[in-house]
């Protein structure tokens, strides 16, 4: 086990490298220039004065120079600074950071509330009209684009219920205001991912009640119920489990625009803006930490897997 | 201490960090939404509009511009001009900086040199380059020497870019930023990027009895519908909102007050001077005589703008839109105009816009049909901001449309955009008779004798057109019915929200 | 944004099934008509594409027509959809934004398949240096956050109809790599492979010949599962602004566009979101009959 831990953290390496060095050209490539940007229409330079701007954004040496500063800085710790706001990096990603935990937790819990029980309905009643909606329903769930059920979820509760959505507060200050700030877009996020989860506690489900020891279990004359909640659920729910796991690594990145329709403060709104404002470090950060987030998230997911599960044997 | 008291001393100590962190404000706080964060506060320093708002509370400038567009004194008590090329300033005594130290000439000197010295990197240079001397006579007054008399020179120093700041403070810390060192109503207290700015009030401020609430808390709130939300349920006080769907909204609501005025901001579609067909002035005349304005401001700002000429309609120099040329539509000169130049079957053509309010691209749409009139052809070069930006920098588009910030001094405005020197003219538009205008305008301090001046000009810059003016978009401020007392100037500016009070 | 499918959509697509003869087609026509759920998929698409194709023929207004003077007017009479804020119809624009999406998301995934197979067949057969590599660059592909991902190329590369294509082709491409690369994989350590090369034929050959059938069960329930987010993705691009660009009418943009008014005018935003998910669901439902039908765990 630790020899493969091992080999797969070693694996991560040149992942993440490969991840900083595409980030790093891509957003060098985007047409514009940072310091132009930073100052606006408004303003009249003289070239001398842009070129020391130039010199103080340190976006004048050549490319593959500016590279490996920027990973030397890394391995420091040193994510360096905005080009827009001159403030250090990292703590701001990090003071975002718990907003997209917090969203992506919420989001998932919404999704299994959801998911589990319609998939054990699903999976009982088998082929049934029952389980055909609840498949259907599913499907729909997949294909409604997350940010217009945003939207429409915004019309109905602001214009029709009249409870308006809540600015976000941090989870220290006002637990209840997290809460409300939140509950609207993590439906919207759970809706789809809800779908997904379904048909795998379906189909997890129909697998493991088919197995020798469900049969043996009712043969013992235990009633359905029981077997279904202390013999088949566990077992049918660890692939879940790994399931879940992987949409967290998709979750803390993959918000952007649902940020974007309920203006939230979170990781997927910086990085937007950032793009277009050309603030490389910003950027890069971001992508890195979201990219390293995701890529750890997926290695304790199967890590945990093959402890839970006793089948798995790796190579 | 038994077991059920240290229970309850390990609950109470648990639920300690759930409670609200710091008090709760005294007296009166009015809550601002906003839709942008500011990245520095340093007056001397910054460009942006979201930064200007904030200098509004706290610092104080020379001079300022009254709810009537009309110059009045700030931290100076009066003004006069000896001879055309001096000015001298007698400034207000016992005037404090946050830090507690007096305002004296000194610091004035200190800020004017600070602007002035092409190190400092200021927007607010090219306001008073005419500035050749600061002299300081005694403590309550500033001489200015200048290489020629400027009428736009109190304009320029009303600025927020001049802004008189703290000289010790600046040799301290290096620049202001971060750290505030002004003489405004309000002071800095708390301030967490992207999500709120605290200010309480300055209790030495030298205008006695203002300002009449304690503490003003400044929403960083993206998203404008969002904004109206924040003003709805009383999360928020108050709101700056420009896009017109919003607008419409709030002012259904029966318990808000929308507050409008023209603004001083002209929305206008660029020709590239250089770029064939439009270095033929009939073309860009054209133009002008085919676009219907008052349609555009109906589409794209829901009706909440003013029809303009190239001086703000807002402010008191503008002629009347009716006595200008080209602003009752007329098709049929317009196609004459382009079969003279020698297209009278039309072109096909690009124009520049980008998504954001700035970029204009609803202004676009509707232009863009407009023109189909005339037999031209334009495809929307829609593209991000950034490259918008450079592209306005690199003079690299054909038409572009525009929001230039205005001003209610013609000269401010008009000099640096229309002169074949002014620093953002990206038309590149070069004519002699109206660069001897503007010169002749700026030098006059006559206002009676710079009406004239500046009347001819308009006339010459719609027939020269190395712009189609549109229009100025309206200021609109949204707030609760219990705010009462404050001014809107036009400009967007906020100090007048030290008179502003809260009735519940 | 749907990665959260794309992440699941490659874990769930089944094994290459061992080589069968070739049943007869009636015996698949039958099977897909008896699955409820495909067909019902393939019928919401091809009408889709059928009125994607006729578009400007069937559509009752000009898609850039403006009438300022009915901008903003609730469905009814003659704009069964409502109208915009220029006044143009919403029913003729999202009648013809069907055309946008349509074309992004058929050529996206033809690029995604096109790329991911040449590069999975490749490493699974054979192997080494060149699968180590490959893989290796497909994980960094796929690390990425689909969506910033597709919103840096469009940023690099500028917004035309051929960068969105480009952009969500590359981002669904690791998933079609992964399942070639499987299938390859499963089918090269087979007996019959060693036959054949002991009979002398060419690596091209064999792959055509042996592998590629193969590989088409799963890829064609991928390929679906793609064209359902392709779509989702191109208007995801287009309501940050960053895809099909106004007056073109495309589904994302009218809903980047609408959402403006969504208080005042709800249905500039409501229709092209229900076209949206309407094509998405025949996609998905087709998608998930073909699993069906030809995964062999899941009867």
């Amino acid at each position: 086990m630790q020899r493969y831990l091992l080999s797969r953290l070693l694996a991560l390496i040149p992942v993440l490298l490969g991840i900083l060095a595409v980030v790093f050209l891509l957003i060098r490539l985007i047409p514009g220039d940072a310091v132009q940007l930073f100052l606006g229409t408004q303003v009249e330079m003289t070239p001398e004065q842009m070129a020391e701007l130039r010199r103080f954004f340190g976006v004048d040496k050549p490319i593959p120079l500016q590279f490996l500063d920027y990973l030397g800085r890394i391995l420091r710790g040193d994510f360096g600074v905005s080009l827009r706001t001159a403030r250090p990096v990292l703590p701001d990603i990090a003071q975002r950071l718990p907003l997209s935990f917090q969203l992506a937790t919420l989001a998932l819990a919404v999704a299994v509330a959801i998911a589990v029980p319609l998939g054990i309905v699903s999976a009982v009643v088998r082929n049934s009209p029952v389980d055909v909606a609840t498949r259907i329903g599913g499907l729909l769930g997949l294909s409604i684009p997350n940010f217009w059920l945003g939207a429409m979820l915004i019309l109905v509760f602001s214009r029709y219920l009249h409870v308006s959505l809540g600015q976000y507060v941090p989870l220290s200050q006002d637990p209840l205001g997290t809460l409300r700030s939140l509950y609207l877009p993590a439906i919207a996020l759970g809706a789809a991912i809800a779908a997904i989860l379904m048909r795998y506690v379906r189909s997890s489900l129909l697998e493991v009640l088919g197995q020798d020891y469900i049969r043996t279990a009712r043969g013992k004359g235990l009633r359905g119920t029981v077997v279904l909640l202390r013999h088949a659920l566990p077992n049918a729910l660890i692939p879940v489990v790994t399931v879940v796991g992987f949409q967290m690594g998709y979750l803390l990145g993959g918000t952007v625009v649902i940020e974007e329709i309920f203006a939230l403060p979170g990781m997927g709104r910086l990085v937007l803006q950032a793009i277009f404002q050309r603030d490389y470090p910003v950027v890069q950060g971001v992508v890195l930490v979201v990219a390293l987030l995701f890529v750890l998230t997926n290695l304790v997911v199967d890590l945990l897997y093959a402890w839970i599960d006793p089948r798995i044997r790796y190579a | 201490m038994n077991a059920r008291r240290w229970l309850w001393l390990v609950v109470v100590a648990l639920a300690l960090p759930a409670l609200p962190a710091g008090a709760a404000p005294v007296g009166t706080t009015l809550t601002i939404g906003v839709d942008q964060e500011v990245v520095g506060l340093d007056p001397n320093l910054v460009t942006a509009f979201s930064s200007f708002r904030r200098i509004d509370f706290l610092y104080n400038k020379l001079v300022r511009y009254n709810d009537r567009l009309e110059i009045e004194g700030d931290l100076a008590e009066s003004w006069e001009f000896p001879d055309p090329r001096t000015a001298i300033f007698r400034l207000r005594r016992g005037v404090r900086f946050h830090s507690g130290a007096e305002m004296t000439s000194e610091d004035v000197k200190f800020t004017l040199e600070r602007v002035l010295d092409p190190a400092t990197r200021s927007p607010g240079r090219s306001f008073i380059d005419v500035i050749t001397a600061v002299e300081t006579p005694d403590r309550y007054t500033v001489r200015l020497r200048l290489q020629f008399p400027l009428a736009s020179l109190l304009s320029g120093l009303a600025s927020a870019n001049l802004s008189i700041v703290e000289r010790a403070a600046v040799q301290r810390f290096g620049n202001l930023q971060r750290n505030v060192a002004g003489t405004g109503p309000y002071m800095l207290a708390e301030w967490v990027p992207d999500n709120f700015m605290r200010l309480t009030r300055n209790p030495n401020y030298f205008r006695r009895g203002l300002p009449r609430i304690d503490t003003v808390i400044i929403r960083v709130i993206p998203d404008q519908a969002s904004l109206l939300a924040g003003v709805r349920t009383r999360a928020l006080d108050m709101a700056t909102i420009n896009q017109g769907a919003v607008i419409v909204q709030a002012r259904r609501e029966p318990n808000l007050v929308v507050l409008q005025k023209p603004g001083i901001n002209l929305r206008i579609f660029s020709f590239n001077t250089t770029r064939r067909p439009y270095d033929d002035p009939r073309v860009r005349y054209a133009f002008a005589w085919a676009i219907d304005r008052q349609a555009i401001v109906n589409t794209a700002e829901f009706g909440f703008a003013a029809v303009s000429g190239p001086i703000p309609a807002s402010t008191p120099w503008a002629t009347p839109v009716n006595r200008l040329p080209s602003y009752t539509p007329d098709v049929a000169r317009a196609r004459r105009l382009l079969a003279e130049a020698g297209y009278p079957s039309g072109f096909a053509t690009r124009i520049v816009t980008s998504p954001t309010y700035e970029g204009g691209i609803a202004v676009a749409q509707v232009i863009q049909e407009q023109l189909r009139a005339i037999g031209v052809t334009a495809t929307l070069d829609t593209i991000e901001w950034g490259t918008y930006i450079n592209r306005w920098v690199a003079r690299d588009f054909d038409t572009m449309i525009e929001l230039r910030g205005g001003d209610p001094d013609p000269d401010r405005f008009l000099y640096r955009t229309f002169h074949s020197t002014g620093a953002v003219n990206n038309f590149l538009f070069k004519d002699a008779p109206i660069d001897r205008l503007l010169e002749r305008g700026r030098v006059n301090l006559e206002a009676a004798a710079r009406r004239p001046i500046y009347a001819e000009l308009e006339r010459a810059l719609i027939e020269a057109a190395p712009a189609i003016f549109l229009y100025t978009p309206m200021e609109t401020q949204v707030l609760q019915g219990y705010v009462r007392g404050f001014k809107i100037i036009g400009n967007g500016a906020l100090y007048f929200l030290e008179e502003a009070t809260i009735e519940r | 944004m749907p990665g959260s499918t794309r992440a699941f959509a490659t874990r769930e697509a089944p094994a290459a099934a061992p080589p069968r003869t070739a049943a007869g087609w009636r015996w698949w026509a039958r099977r897909f008509v008896r699955n409820r759920v495909a067909p019902i998929g393939l019928g919401i698409i091809v009408a889709s594409v059928l009125i994607a194709l006729a578009a400007p023929a069937i559509v009752p207004h000009d898609v850039r027509a403006m009438a300022p003077a009915d901008a903003l007017s609730p469905p009814g009479g003659r704009y069964p959809f409502g109208t915009d804020e220029f006044g143009r119809d919403v029913f003729s624009r999202v009648v013809v934004g069907s055309r946008v999406s349509l074309v992004v998301a058929f050529l996206s995934v033809a690029v995604a398949v096109a790329l991911g197979t040449t590069i999975g067949l490749a490493a699974g057969y054979y192997g080494g240096w060149w699968d180590a590599v490959s893989m290796r660059v497909m994980d960094v592909v796929f690390a990425f956050p689909a969506i910033l991902l597709a919103i840096a190329i469009m940023a690099v590369l500028g917004t035309s109809l051929f960068n969105l294509v480009i952009a969500i082709g590359v981002v669904y491409t690791p998933q079609f790599a992964r399942v070639s690369r499987a299938a390859a994989l499963a089918v090269r350590s087979l007996e019959f492979v060693d036959a054949a090369r002991a009979l002398g034929l060419g690596n091209a050959r064999i792959i055509w010949r042996h592998i590629i059938p193969n590989v088409l069960a799963p890829m064609i329930v991928q390929v679906s599962l793609s064209l359902s987010l392709a779509i989702l993705s191109e208007s995801a691009l287009s309501f940050l602004g960053l895809g099909t660009q106004p007056p073109v009418p495309s589904w994302g943009n009218m809903l980047s566009e609408g959402r403006q008014f969504l208080e005042i005018a709800p249905w500039n935003a409501i229709f092209p979101g229900l076209a949206i998910m309407t094509v998405v669901l025949g996609f998905n439902l087709l998608g998930d009959g073909l699993r069906d039908l030809l995964d062999p765990r899941l009867r």
